[in-house]
């Protein structure tokens, strides 16, 4: 539906794990993909020789990647963006994050992801459209810059809005006051809202995410013997109707990320698949006899998994579970980390004595994390149990698991769509005239 | 300003009504609503000074969000006779993403229009704006 004045606006949530990409007023977004790209370095030679160079490349590549600036990147680096760019193995292709520890470290990769989504996913040009970005609840401002500097120089976009994260959820749930919780891809975080504003010194976050919980996954199974054979690895034939023979096919030059990568796509559908948090604490004696559930591998496979399905979601719980996990032993050591009632709890204490109980009342899940099976009910015994006896605690989740999934993109899309929001962006004009710093006021 | 505010203005009733609730005490209950298509906060209801409590939760849409301000009155334990106007941001669970939305991104905004409020409540159920909810906050 086209509405009179209303631009159609751009919405973009670029989170650590997925890229959510769509028009503004639309309830879902268009184009989900995934935040990694696949990554070829460029080699300077003549078709002929490149052969005899290759061993030396892959030991360029480790070298390269590490102290990678952005503007060798740019003329070195063949990158391939998009789930299906992705998907399809190639030779010496690594998989590689814009993303350390939440924060975007390399602008070149989020500069082809916004390409992508624009002209590939979306097919619009930038040039017509205002674009509303979706940022990290505690994203600095020099990262918030940056960014409208490469969409008002690079892709001449005429207007411009950032929101963060948890003031879309929190809006979209109705509430101007909340306590979001959003577990992602690749980290958690807890932020307290007032009126539309983060608390900043309430945040608080965790390096346990949706990828941690694979890797746990992944390597819990492996333990077990299971081995994952990453799609491309094999040919599966059906020789008689429902009888399939596995042929392994061997590619000497994929690299150990993207082998990496591929197995994790395995081990995230399982989790997706069987997990759910438990609703008491995690027990070894108590969970050795559940039954198990089946989970047939691409290869064919059929795996059996048990307590699994409840440890693993357990960990968000209760992190002192991974040292129990083969192979992932020296995590805590590095750096502690909180359960998620404990983040909850702290993050409340933290703020006004006035809010805590409105706090404590409107506590919302969001991201792809939240969606887990039984995790709202579990967080809200465990704080129940945990909380003031005064307080009055309500977690709450939307049934609806697209709009979980999405609260922060669907805030985003239903602000950029208001007749009213028109007056709020950061025009092209105002970046011309007092440049890239006052979106600190446009955006605050 | 909020950040990802919605930038709804607010129509000059709504103050004026506010202004008699406060001052001449007019009303008892004032019911406000987002009409997107004017881009402004409107005036949708007034109650008369002799409805009660019940008939003001009977006034607000089961699922459709509205604001709200009440005056209430009210015997504190000294016997003395008081009264406190609240602000209710009315967003039922049921009501559409877009209108929940529309009304927690306006607000701040709408809010800071009526001075005076001495006491703020977002309810998302009928239980969470109950007259015990309501007497608790006014003490």
């Amino acid at each position: 539906m086209y509405g009179g004045d209303e631009v159609s606006a751009i919405v973009i949530d670029l989170g650590s794990h997925t890229c959510k990409a769509g028009y503004a007023g639309e309830d879902a977004p268009k184009a989900v993909f995934p935040s990694v790209v696949g990554s070829i370095e460029q080699q300077e030679v003549v078709n002929g020789t490149k052969f005899e160079k290759e061993s030396e490349s892959m030991s360029d590549l480790k070298g390269g990647l590490k102290g990678l600036d952005s503007e060798k990147a740019k003329t070195k680096r063949k990158l391939y963006v998009g789930s299906q760019a992705l998907g399809f193995r190639r030779d010496h292709m690594e998989v590689i994050s814009p993303f350390q520890d939440g924060v975007v470290a390399d602008w070149d990769i989020v500069d082809n992801i916004w390409a992508h989504a624009f002209k590939d996913r979306l097919l619009i040009d930038p040039m017509e459209h205002p674009m509303l970005l979706a940022e990290p609840t505690s994203n600095a401002p020099q990262q918030r810059e940056r960014m409208a500097e490469i969409l008002f120089e690079n892709y001449k976009v005429p207007a411009l809005f950032v929101a963060k994260n948890a003031v879309l959820t929190s809006f979209a749930s109705g509430r101007a006051t909340s306590l979001v919780v959003d577990s992602g891809g690749g980290s958690t975080t807890v932020a307290p809202v007032q009126d539309g504003y983060v608390l900043q010194k309430g945040v608080a976050t965790s390096p346990i995410g949706g990828e941690f919980l694979t890797e746990c996954m992944m390597k819990s199974l492996e333990s077990k013997g299971i081995i994952f054979k990453p799609r491309y690895s094999f040919k599966r034939k059906e020789a008689r109707p429902g009888d399939f023979q596995t042929i392994d096919l061997d590619f000497p030059n994929t690299t150990e990320r993207y082998k990496l990568y591929s197995q994790r796509l395995i081990a995230s559908d399982i989790k997706e698949c069987v997990c759910r948090a438990p609703d008491t604490p995690y027990d070894e004696s108590a969970y050795a006899n559940i039954p198990m559930t089946p989970y047939e591998l691409p290869d064919g496979q059929i795996i059996e998994i048990g307590a699994d399905r409840f440890k693993i979601p357990d960990i968000l719980f209760n992190p002192s579970l991974v040292q129990t996990i083969p192979g992932m032993e020296n995590f805590i050591d590095s750096s502690p980390v909180r359960g998620l009632p404990q983040m909850v709890i702290e993050s409340i204490n933290k703020c006004d004595v006035d809010i805590r109980r409105e706090l404590f009342s409107s506590i919302l899940l969001s991201g792809g994390t939240a969606s887990m099976q039984q995790l709202k009910e579990r967080l809200e015994k465990d704080l129940m149990e945990e909380s003031p006896q005064a307080a009055r605690v309500k977690v709450l989740a939307s049934g609806n698991a697209t709009e979980r999934r999405f609260s922060v993109w669907i805030g985003g899309s239903i602000l950029a769509s208001l007749g009213s929001f028109q007056q709020m962006w950061f025009s092209k004009g105002e970046y011309e005239e007092h440049g890239a710093s006052y979106i600190q006021r446009k955006c605050p | 300003m909020a950040n990802a505010a919605s930038g709804m203005a607010v129509h000059d009733e709504c103050k004026l009504k506010f202004l008699e609730l406060k001052a001449k005490r007019t009303h008892r209950f004032i019911i406000y609503m987002i009409e997107e298509k004017l881009k402004q906060v409107i005036v949708e209801k007034v109650g008369e000074p002799s409805l009660t409590y019940e008939d003001f939760m009977a006034s607000l849409p089961a699922d459709e969000c509205r604001y709200a301000i009440y005056d209430f009155d009210f015997v504190t334990e000294e016997n003395c006779q008081k009264s406190k106007i609240f602000f209710i941001a009315w967003s039922p669970d049921t009501s559409r993403v877009r209108s929940k939305m529309i009304y927690a991104s306006s607000k701040d905004r709408f809010k800071r229009e009526l001075d005076g409020i001495q006491v703020e409540l977002q309810a998302t159920d009928p239980t969470e704006m109950g007259l015990d909810v309501i007497k608790g906050r006014a003490n």
